[in-house]
Parts: structure tokens; sequence; C-alpha cells
């Protein structure tokens, strides 16, 4: 889960690093109390280049504050909607450094990145000054790694890296971090420091023994429904595109990937990104009911292409399945478009032909049918 | 060099043999012609499943047997200790398909696997087969066809829809590896680009990636550094997939340039590798090179 930077900077605060004072704001016209100013005001979305978009901006006045937060709260960006500004104590005279930890899959431990410059992209940073190690991934190995990486850099940079690196050790291991990074890091003459900007990534599948990071998923802003949707419904669903005109109910991560940018790459409008995961249905509709209560929500949804490979489900029984999911979902009258391949198939045909809804094996007379109705949902529109 | 290759007389056992996916695909592998030799379970009441000798811990199951492999059918967190067992019985290869591992303990499983000299394939892995010789995990027979096509995976479905579209186009695989999904993995594409080399049989090389981590760019740089001379092909899942959200996999997150399409396939393309846009390009593709 990529964290917002605000939910970044709690965490990480509980961890002895610390944050520009700062504070989530909503709404703008209910701005309360802030920090000591002058501000910042930051866009709360989980996707890099915030600053390069115009969703970080500068602020003097409370009422400054306000009219900024109103301007970037309901932007567009990367396919998501900003819900919430983060309000925080504009940093002065600090030099900037940088600090990340990763995983690291080849070494099977954490790598330590650090540079004495940052405030901008890592690609951006000249190449010789960014210097890392790898290490295993227990504290005492993690820390004194960070430690003596951080030694390479004199000064101030030095001393605030080693403490920062430091408590992002410990912080890394014990949230079970896949990624934090620190840029800017700020660090002020006499050697105190503070995040200016953190990225956080948890991992989805320790997120049951994190409780911490578990209440997150009842937040505000919207920011993480597709984890708290998998860890409600045991599947991944995320609207790839809310003007999307085909919904797809679809299985497999990888083949539903692809299935996307294969339609988009033929001019056509993908709604959603399923991997309802047939093996864990179990015999029960209610996993198929909520995914077509989801997509009946897309304003713009035409047409249902349903795609399944089938290595070991037995489709005659997911086509029961189906049917009667369609059937307790009577508000989503879209043509429904089927291609199923695997065990069972014959039964499968049979049960579906009795819904009135064809049986196809191969994908691309599927996606003729999908576009046969698109144009006539157009034409039916043009009445 | 490490080898992920099977045959008939492997002798595999299955840790977790009497749960739900334990007893089906016990049976459905052994079927296929795995040689099944071994299950552990706790039961002391039953003495086999699907004719299989049940024993109550690895060890016991490794000693009576002389087991080399062992797929572990457990969940997500029980496996790392599961895998600690396999290793201290002296299993030399360990598969596991269980999804959501915690990435932390797929570090500590990595470290373990490695300093033993064991193979890990997984974790969600859909599981490896030499086709119609014997499979370890969930991979579909209709998708099995022998063949010249070395494969590896990070999807499972989308390495199902392939095999399944190859094989009616006559294109058989060699050795099929499921490396799985998870952002920290055993083996890696990378790690097997020696085996692919030097197997006989593997006259073409399929990957089947997709977006987020670096396995694809390492993959790349290992096909250079061994001088890999076989032709080599890709197909990568989630070029329009949006940044910050994991799609299905634990590993398919993107964040800012990290993990994405466009450096995936330059660096695949750099090193010689055709990368198909589509499912059909790509049947066609390998067909035209192998057939």
């Amino acid at each position: 889960m990529y964290l917002l930077e605000h939910d970044a900077k709690q965490l990480l605060a509980r961890h002895h690093i610390p944050a520009p004072q700062g504070c989530l704001l909503t709404d703008p016209a209910n701005v309360t109390t802030l920090p000591p100013g002058p501000w910042v005001v930051k866009a709360q979305i989980t996707a890099g280049g915030r600053g390069k978009a115009g969703l970080i901006k500068k602020a003097d006045s409370a009422t400054d504050v306000s009219a900024r937060a109103s301007d970037i709260i309901g932007k567009q960006a990367k396919g998501r909607t900003v819900n919430a500004v983060r309000i925080e104590q504009q940093v002065y005279g600090a030099s900037e450094a940088y600090i990340a930890m990763m995983l690291d899959p080849v070494a099977a431990g954490v790598r330590i990145i650090m540079a004495a410059q940052g405030g901008m992209d890592i690609e951006a940073l000249p190449r010789d000054a960014l210097r890392t190690t790898s290490a295993a991934p227990d504290v005492a190995a993690l820390t004194a790694a960070a430690e003596k990486l951080a030694a390479s850099f004199s000064g101030v940079a030095g001393q605030a890296l080693a403490e920062a690196g430091c408590a992002m050790a410990a912080a890394f291991l014990a949230e079970e971090a896949l990624l934090i990074e620190i840029n800017p890091l700020f660090v002020n003459t006499d050697g105190s420091w503070v995040a200016g900007d953190a990225k956080f990534v948890t991992d989805d599948s320790a997120l049951p023994r994190q409780a911490e990071q578990r209440v997150l998923l009842k937040d505000v802003c919207g920011a993480y429904v597709e984890t708290a949707l998998k860890d409600a419904h045991g599947c991944d669903y995320v609207v790839v595109d809310p003007e999307g005109e085909i919904a797809l109910l679809t299985t497999g991560a990888g083949l539903s990937m692809m299935l996307i940018d294969e339609m988009r790459g033929a001019g056509l409008k993908p709604y959603n990104f399923l991997d309802i995961r047939t093996g864990g249905l179990r015999g029960e509709t209610r996993r198929l009911v909520n995914v077509l209560h989801w997509m009946h929500q897309g304003p713009k949804v035409k047409v249902l292409l349903i795609n399944i490979f089938a290595g070991i489900t037995e489709l005659g029984e997911f086509s029961r399945l189906l049917v009667s999911a369609l059937n307790d979902v009577p508000e989503f009258k879209v043509p429904v478009v089927a291609r199923l391949v695997g065990n069972g198939m014959e039964t499968a045909r049979g049960v579906l032909k009795d819904a009135g809804i064809n049986l196809h094996t191969d994908l691309d007379a599927a996606l003729a049918e999908v576009r046969t109705h698109l144009q006539s949902a157009q034409r039916g529109g043009a009445k | 060099m490490i080898s992920p290759r099977i045959d008939r007389n492997t002798k595999v056992i299955l840790q977790g043999i009497s749960g739900r996916a334990g007893r089906l695909h016990s049976r459905l592998m052994k079927e296929y012609g795995t040689n099944l030799v071994g299950g552990v379970a706790p039961s002391k009441d039953v003495k086999d499943i699907n004719g299989i000798p049940l024993f109550p811990d690895c060890a016991s199951a490794a000693k009576a047997t002389g087991a080399s492999v062992s797929v572990a059918l457990v969940g997500a967190y029980d496996l790392l200790d599961a895998m600690r067992e396999a290793v201290a019985a002296g299993i030399k290869m360990i598969i596991t398909p269980t999804e959501g591992m915690p990435v932390h303990d797929a570090l500590k499983a990595k470290r373990l696997t490695q300093d033993a000299g064991v193979l890990w394939i997984g974790g969600s892995t859909p599981g490896m087969a030499v086709a119609e010789v014997a499979k370890l995990g969930f991979l579909p027979d209709v998708s099995l066809k022998s063949g010249p096509l070395g494969l590896m995976s990070k999807s499972g479905t989308l390495s199902y829809e392939s095999g399944y579209r190859l094989a009616l186009r006559g294109v058989g695989t060699s050795v099929w590896v499921g490396v799985g999904g998870d952002p920290v993995k055993g083996a890696r594409y990378s790690d097997l680009v020696p085996f692919y080399a030097a197997d006989a049989q593997t006259k073409g090389l399929l990957i089947i990636g997709e977006i987020g981590g670096h396995d694809e760019e390492d993959f790349a740089d290992a096909l250079k550094a061994h001088a890999f001379n076989k032709p080599v092909f890709a197909l990568i899942a989630g070029r329009t997939a949006p940044e910050g959200v994991a799609m299905g996999h634990a590993g398919a997150l993107t964040y800012g340039s990290h993990g994405g399409y466009a450096a995936k396939r330059a660096a695949l393309e750099a090193a010689g590798v055709k990368v198909f846009d589509t499912l059909n390009a790509m049947v066609e593709g390998v067909a035209a090179k192998l057939l």
C-alpha cells in the first residue's frame, strides 16, 4: 500500500522521524487549527510528480491556505482525484539531503541509499552523489550499515543521515516496509533534521499483523480503496478508467492486466481491473454479486465482458453461479459477453445459453461481439 | 548450476496435503505423473490421502521416502516455518504456490534457502512442470504440451492462456517455471538463464512478465552476461496500469519510474529480446521462430 504523505509522516513520527508541523484538510471551507505559518499546501495522492503537476502551493495567510486548498482539492491527477491536502509549516534555511531504504530482491536484504543533495527526483540526482549499500534484514545489521554509509558524508549532513538512518532502519523492519524514502531530508545548520517529503510503501500481505496500518484502511480520503476492498472481499478490483464503457469480470492478475492493455491498444475503453479468484468462490454468489454492484456504478458502462481461463475451476459450476448472480442484480442491465476456456466448457455453454448468453472460446470473437453492443448502445443513445 | 528439471523418478512430498488445496492438487499432480511419495499432515487416524502415505513432519517424510522436492500448500503465515522444516529435512527444491506470504518473511526465506543451497520457486507461484512428464503445483494439463520452448512467468493465468494458445498452434514447452508475482521471490528469471542456456530440449525462451520490480531488467542483463544464443521472447502485462496500485500481484506495483513498463521493454529489446504487444502476436512470433 502506497501511503499518502500525511499518513507516511504520522507513521514515521512514531519511529522518531519528525516532519514539519502539519495537518490534514479535506474541506477548504473548514480551516480551523493551523500550525504556525507560512505554509505549504500539498495534494495528498498516491503518486509522485505532484510539484510538476501544480499540486503543491505556498500560502502566507489562513485565507490563502483555504484558497490554495480549494484550487487543489477535487483536481484529477494520474487517474486519481485529490480528496485532501496536507497543510505544513514551510522550512527555511535548511540544506536538503536524501535517504531511502528499499527491498533488495537480489541479495534478500535491504538497500540503503543516501545523498548529501536532495529535493529532486532520484533519477535527476548526479550519479556520484548517491551512495548505496545493502544489509541483512535485521535491526543490528541494518543500523550498522546505515551508520557506516552515513559516516562517508562530512559535517551536519553526515550526522543527520546517521540519525535518520538508525530511526529508519527500525521503522523499515517494524512496519515491514517495501520502501521508505525521505526526499528532501531538511538538515539545519545546528544538525537538527526533519522529513520534508516521505514516500512509504507497506506490504498488503502483512496487514493482518500490522494493526496500526490496518486502521488507515478506514481513512476519510479514499486513498486505499483497493486495499480495503481486498481486505474485506478477498478479490482485487481497481477502477482503471471512471469513463470506461466495458466492465470486466476476469480472473488472474496477469491475464486481466494483459486484457486491459490489449483492449486499450485496440481503441476500446475498459472500466475496471478485476482478479475475482474463481478458486475462492466456494459455491457462493456473494463475491460475484458484490462485483456486479460495483460495476453498475460505472456511469458509462455499456457492456459486461467475462473472460475466464479455467485451469482448475469447473466452468459449469461457475456459469450457474454467474447466472444466479446476474439475476440478483437486475438493475445492472447491460449485454453480457462471455469468453470461457477450460474445464467443463460444454456444461457452461448450455447453462449460459438458457440465460441468453453466447459462449465464445475465441477472445477476438468475444471482442467483436462487445463492439457490436457498443455500437447499438450508441445508436440507442442517439434516439 | 541450479536446475529445476524434474522427471518421473523425482521424489516429491507435499506439505499441507490434508487441506482443501492439498487434497485436490495431490490428486491432480499424481494423475499427471508426478512421483508423489509422501504427504505431511498432523492427522494420526488417516494413513494416506489419494493413496499417498502420510507423515507427521517433514523430517520423517524425507527420511522414509528419500524425497528431494517439496511442494508446500500451507497458509501464507505458516510458509516460513514450513520452509525451515523442509530445509532442515534436507529437501533440495521447494515450491510454494500460496499467495500472500509477507514480504519480510520472504526475505528470511530467501536467505535461508540461499545459504542452504536449496532452489526455492515462489511465493505466489502457479508451480512448474516438465510437460507430459511431471508437474508441481497448479499448471492446467490443457496448457501443457511437450516441446522446445522454455517458459518463465510471474503470472499464473496469463501463462495458462499463453501455454494453451501456443499448444493449439503446435508449440510445446520444455521446462515451465512460474517464478511468481511476489516482489521478493526465490528463483528469478535471471537465476535460471544458465539452466535454459544449457538445457538441450530448450530451443527458445519466453518470459511472461509484468510491471513492478526489476526482474525483467536483470533478466536482460543476465542474457548479455551469459551470451545466451537462443531466441528470446517476452510478453509484459500492465502497460496501461495506474501508478501506485498493486494490480492483483503484490509485486505488480509501480511508483514513479520504479518498475514501469517502458524501462522493462527498453532493457529487453536492448538485449535482443522480441517483445510483443498482444497474445496473438506472441503466439505467431514464437511459432514462426520455433516451428
